[in-house]
Parts: C-alpha cells; structure tokens; sequence
C-alpha cells in the first residue's frame, strides 16, 4: 500500500504538471505568433528603410537584407518640408487631445452624477454620432469651414477632430467617474467645498488614468487622420499622414525607402508616448468597463 | 443626487465660450491659403500635384518662379498628392475655393468640366502650335478645356537584351508574331515573357488589346464591351494567363519592378518608363535596352492602338482666369521653357516647335517613342463620363474573375457592360 502511494504520488505531480507545461508552451506560442504577426510589419518597414533603391524592388523579395545603407535617414534631413508636416502634427494631435479631455470630463462629469432633463437622450445622442460614417461629414465641414473663414487653419483640424474623438471619450470617462463613489462627493460637500471645487479636486485626479487614455486615444485619432487632414488644412498646416504621401508617393512611383524611413523616424515619439504611458492606457480603458 | 445650479452652468457657458474663442484666433482671414484670384488679374493661382513630387517640382517651381518674375505676377501654389488630386480639386472647385491654372491629368478633364467651371481655351490653344494629338488630349465636350503640356502614352516596352537571348528576330508587328515571342521567351529561365496588368486596380490595360481586336468600346452612347472582338481579346488574354505568359498579381510597379530586374521581357508603361527603370534596376546599362514598340495588331495593316496619356493646364473661370490663361499658354507653348522642362523631367512637350527642339528631337527614346506609339494613341472614350474610374474598375474586375477561371469571357464582360451603363453619367 505505502509502496503503491509512493509511487502514485509522483505519477500525480507528473499528470498535474503536464497539462500546466502544456498550457504554458501554449501560451509562449501564441505570443511569439501574436507578436510576429505584430512585429513582421514593423521589421519590413526597417528594413526597407535600410535597402538602397535599386535593391529594394528585387523580386523575390528577401527578408534579410544582403546590403545595408542610411542613405535614406540621411536624406530625411534634408527636407525641411517633412519636419513641417511634424510640427504640424504635434501642434493638431496635442491641442486635439487636451481639448478633448477638457471637454469630454466635464461631459461625462455631468452625465455621470447629476440628474437632469433629457440626460439620457443627449447620451444617447453624443453616441449616435459615432453611427456616422466620418468621410459622409467631410463635405458638410468643409462647407461650414469654408463658409466661417476657418478652412485651411489648425483650427478647422482640431475641431473636426475634437468632434470625433469626443463621443467615445465623454463614454470612457462616464464609466470612470460612475465608479468614483458619490459618497466622496457628498462627504466634500459636507465640508464645504463647491461642487466646482469637488470636481476638481476629488473627481479628475481620480479619474486620471482615464482621462490620461482618452487623451492618448485623442491623439492617436488626430495623428493618423489622413482624408480630413489632407481635406481641411491647406498646404502649410498639412500633417504627417498626407504629408508623407505627398511627399513620397508620386503620379509614377513611390519612393518606398524612403517613405519607409520617414514613417519610421515619426513614429519613434509615439512609440515613446505610447511606452511611456502604457500602464494608465490599459487602466485607464477599463477602469470603467466593471462596476464593482 | 448632485443637480446643475444656473451659476454652475453659466461658469460652463462662459468656459465654452473663451475655448472657442482661443480657438477662432488662431483661424487665419477669410481667404484661408487656398487662391481667391485678384481684383487687378495679376495674381492667380496654380495648383499642381507635380509641385511636390521629388522628381518634377523643381522643374515645375522653375517655370512658375521664371512667369512670375518676368510678368509680375504673384502665382500662388498648392498642391495635392496625385492619388487623391481629383478628388481635392472637384470638392475644392465646386467650393468655389479653387481659381487660376490647374494641373490636370488627360483622364479627368471629363469628370471636371462637368462642373462648368472650366474656361474653354479655343483662343490660346489655336495660336500655340500644339500637335493634333495634344489638342486632342484637352478637348472634351466640344470644349478646348485644357492647353496639353505633355502628351504621350501607355505603350508598349521590350528588353531587347531578353528578346536576343530568346531568339527573338525583330520586333513582333502582329499579335500572332507577338504570342510566338512570348514562347519563346517563356523558355528563359525565371523570366516573365509578359508582365500585363493582371490586378483588377490595373486591369484597365486591357482596353487597348481590346481595340486592337476590334472593339470600339464605345459606340456613340452604347457601350460595346461584351461584343466579340472584346470578348476575343479577353480570351486572348485567358490564354496568355493559362500559359503563364503573363503572370496573376501584376501591376503596373509589380511590372516596372520585374521590368527592372530583368525579368520581364514586355510590359505597359508611360514614356516616363525610363527614368523609374533607370532608378530601380541593378544593372545600369538596362536603359539602354528598353525599346518602344508599337502594340502588334491583330492583322497586317491595322492602327496600332495605344491610350492616350498626358497632362493639361486647365484654367477656371473667375478673377485672375485671363492671367492664369496667359500663364498655362506660356508654360504649354514656350518652346525655351517646354525644351528646358523636358531637358529636367523628360516629359515630351506638346507643341510642333517643342518637339523639333535639339533638345527634344535628339533624344532617340523619345522620338521612337512619339513616332511608334504616341502618333497613333488615342482618348480612352470612357473618359468622357464622370464615373469613367467606375467603369474601367467594373471591365477589370469581370476580366479578373476570367483570369481566375470564374466566369466565361462573354457571361463577364456582359456582366460588366450592365454594371458600367448605370455610370454612364
């Protein structure tokens, strides 16, 4: 009997640790698909970066590069325009994302814990504009742009932007402050301080994760636009995404290199932001997705 | 439960106002950046894709700069990536935010001058000395609605390093001559006899095969796609497919790419062929091999067919329009400035005189290219409609779906023919 439980009892540790091992080398393998699948585009993009011209377009393609040259980098430098269309961008998705937090907190500040008239329709109402397709506005904007002076400004962009990115931050940040507890608010009145007061200083610093993620989704928003950018802005205030196409894909080729190497050094102060301040990204999205 | 008091909600009110505030004064005037012509017609607009390509702005800028300078003149330029030029130009035309000289690409005169914005230029173009041909390009209508600025077309281009190696005698003249030397280009190793548009996005390459089997593609207002001679060059076209004489998946960088790596032997392309070889290919004496030749025809005696290509100054009607159509004529019709442009972007001009210049005719790729396949191109009659990029992608997409054995080439391009009459608009 103490021989047979002797002996069972490692079978068993064995048999418990199997499935534990197989789910683990699951586990790794998903990730290393899920971050191939999210990394090989990123690699390409280096490497034709790092391709000379006249081997960039060899057919069958190769994946690991045979020659090497910062020709590409080097000529990024020498074009003025493109630091421009940087500017630009910084100027819009910055401006865009703070205008968005400001204004989305304080919707979704009174959505969440005041109780009024039409309160749920005006909800329901920011959301249905999200049913829209965005491009079907373009023409009405770019009439009331035009029509008020304001096409071809920054401004036109951060406003069609801040339009945009409005609905699902005022629904992020509701979800935020429906968990902060109106007890916290009734205790600030309590001891006197103004509802402007309770707002300021007890809601928005809780709330900040998420006001930090909707700031981050405002400006990814006002980042990558493409079509409204191009559209609104007129040629001196054009962002990246345009900008890059402009410069980079022509009526006869595309500058692929160097288009390659553009996108990449662009994209390195977002990859920044982004690892900077990934962790109230994640907790800000779902800060507000349980009720506890 | 917290409720909004009216000093709450005015302090909303009065935060609101001040962000719009801030915001509008960082709005520039009422006239933005975009062109608004001018009262005394010495400033005008010019709106050019070329202007910001790597390849053409410079040469463009020059042009403008030079007018500008010794006219006085103050030109105001904008531009627009190609890929969504027509797209910017209509909306900003029919906005009213567009005024002076555009660029156009021949395809779109069409689609543009159905705004009624257009000046019809009979005047400028009669004392320019245009070609025929480049006449042609900017008349749609009726209307003289574009000074041509370069004229060319879609043809064909062999390596005729490839051809010899094949044992191709000669430039094949007829489409027979042209399927043998394709087998015997097949024989090379790796290499694609023919890299034909085979990617719906492309497909429109077709068309002209589609003319040199007969079809006029369009009769008067009926579109005769489906008839035999088209359906024949859509089996033509199957066959090359099932032979591997052409190859799935091509378009036109795919081919210009095999093109330059030398593997591909023929390919359709714009006289602009040259310059995106000689970029791409590793082997730097290709250029040197890259001869024009005119599309076979189905028999002896046959027009070689070809698809116009070029681009068009178009001037809209408005303040600064008689400036601006002073200014497309000069940039179309002088010849030291078309000479001069075409020396920089070898973008053949327009004009009789243009094309006699030394600097132009002594460029042999060029004059066989006017001489073996621009002479004979012609309009792509679709272009007459506004949805004509809806008709050519409703052909191409029926054409794939033959290639990939979905559909017989009649049943298709019958299906086609229904799909584009409710775009003839």
């Amino acid at each position: 009997m103490t021989v047979t439980l002797s002996a069972s009892v490692p079978t068993a540790r064995t048999r418990r640790r199997s499935p534990v091992n197989r789910s683990r080398v699951a586990a790794w393998v998903a990730v290393v698909v899920i971050g191939l699948f999210g990394l090989a585009p990123i690699y390409w993009l280096v490497v034709t970066a790092l391709t000379p011209d006249d081997r960039a377009f060899s057919f069958p393609p190769s994946l690991i590069p045979t020659e090497i040259t910062f020709e590409h980098f080097a000529r990024l430098a020498e074009n003025p325009q493109l630091f421009q269309y940087l500017a630009n961008s910084v100027i819009v998705s910055v401006i865009t994302a703070i205008l968005s937090v400001i204004v989305s907190a304080y919707m979704a500040y009174a959505f969440s814990k005041f109780r009024y008239r039409g309160r749920r329709s005006l909800m329901h109402l920011v959301l249905a504009s999200q049913l829209f397709p965005q491009a079907l506005l373009l023409v009405t904007l770019y009439a009331v742009f035009s029509a008020t002076g304001l096409l071809g400004s920054y401004t036109a962009l951060i406003l069609s932007f801040t339009t945009f990115t409005l609905p699902l931050c005022v629904w992020m940040l509701k979800g935020i402050f429906d968990t902060v507890p109106s007890t916290l608010m009734e205790a600030a009145a309590i001891d006197g301080a103004s509802r402007w007061r309770t707002l300021h200083t007890i809601a928005l610093p809780l709330a900040a994760p998420g006001l930090i993620a909707a700031g981050l989704f405002a400006f990814v928003r006002a980042w990558n636009d493409f079509v409204f950018a191009l559209t609104l802005a007129d040629p001196a205030r054009q962002t990246l995404p345009p900008g890059l196409v402009h410069t980079y894909l022509g009526e006869f080729q595309t500058a692929w290199p160097d288009l390659m190497a553009a996108s990449f050094v662009v994209s390195l102060p977002v990859i920044a932001a982004f690892m900077f301040l990934q962790r109230y990204l994640v907790g800000g999205l779902t800060a507000g997705a349980v009720k506890g | 439960m917290n409720t909004l008091n009216r000093r709450d909600a005015l302090r909303l009110l009065g935060l609101s106002t001040l962000g719009v505030t801030a915001l509008a004064a960082c709005a520039p005037d009422a006239s933005g950046g975009t062109p608004q012509g001018d009262i005394a017609a010495k400033s005008f607009g010019f709106t050019s894709w070329s202007l910001n390509e790597e390849a053409q702005k410079a040469a463009v800028q020059a042009i403008v700069d030079g007018y500008a300078g010794s006219n006085g003149v103050k030109i105001t330029a904008a531009s627009f990536p190609y890929n969504e030029y027509l797209n910017q130009v209509t909306l900003k035309l029919r906005g009213g935010q567009l005024t002076g000289a555009i660029q156009l690409d021949v395809a779109w005169l069409g689609a543009l001058a159905a705004t009624g914005r257009l000046r019809d230029l009979a005047t400028p173009a009669a004392k320019g000395g245009y070609t025929d041909v480049a006449l042609s390009s900017g008349r749609t209508g009726g209307k003289q609605l574009g000074l041509p600025w370069t004229t060319g077309s879609i043809g064909l281009i062999a390596n005729t390093g490839l051809l010899e190696k094949a044992g191709v005698d000669g430039m094949p003249a007829t489409v027979a001559e042209f399927e043998a030397a394709l087998r015997k280009v097949a024989t090379l190793d790796g290499v694609i006899p023919y890299a034909a548009a085979t990617k719906a996005a492309q497909l429109k390459d077709i068309l002209p095969w589609m003319r040199t089997f007969g079809s006029p593609l369009l009769a008067e207002d009926q579109i005769t796609v489906g008839d035999d001679p088209s359906v024949a060059a859509v089996e033509w076209y199957k066959k090359l497919y099932d032979a591997k004489l052409i190859a799935p998946d091509v378009d036109r960088f795919d081919a210009r790419a095999l093109f330059a790596q030398g593997k591909a032997a023929f390919y359709d392309d714009a006289i602009i062929a040259r310059g995106v070889v000689e970029i791409q290919a590793p082997d730097k004496s290709l250029t040197a091999k890259m001869v024009p030749l005119s599309r076979p025809v189905l028999k002896a005696g046959d027009s070689p067919q070809a698809l116009l290509w070029g681009h068009v100054i178009a001037v809209v009607e408005g303040e600064g329009a008689d400036a601006a159509a002073e200014f497309a004529a000069h940039a179309t019709s002088d010849t030291a400035t078309v000479a001069a442009f075409f020396e920089k972007v070898k973008l053949p001009p327009t004009t009789t005189a243009g094309l006699a210049d030394p600097k132009v005719s002594g460029d042999a790729f060029t004059t066989e290219w006017t001489e073996k396949i621009t002479k004979t191109a012609t309009a792509n009659p679709f272009w007459r409609y506004a949805g004509y990029a809806q008709i050519e992608t409703a052909i191409a997409e029926q054409v794939q779906a033959v290639l990939v054995g979905d559909s017989s080439a009649k049943e298709a391009l019958a299906k086609a023919t229904e799909t584009a009459k409710d775009l003839q608009k």
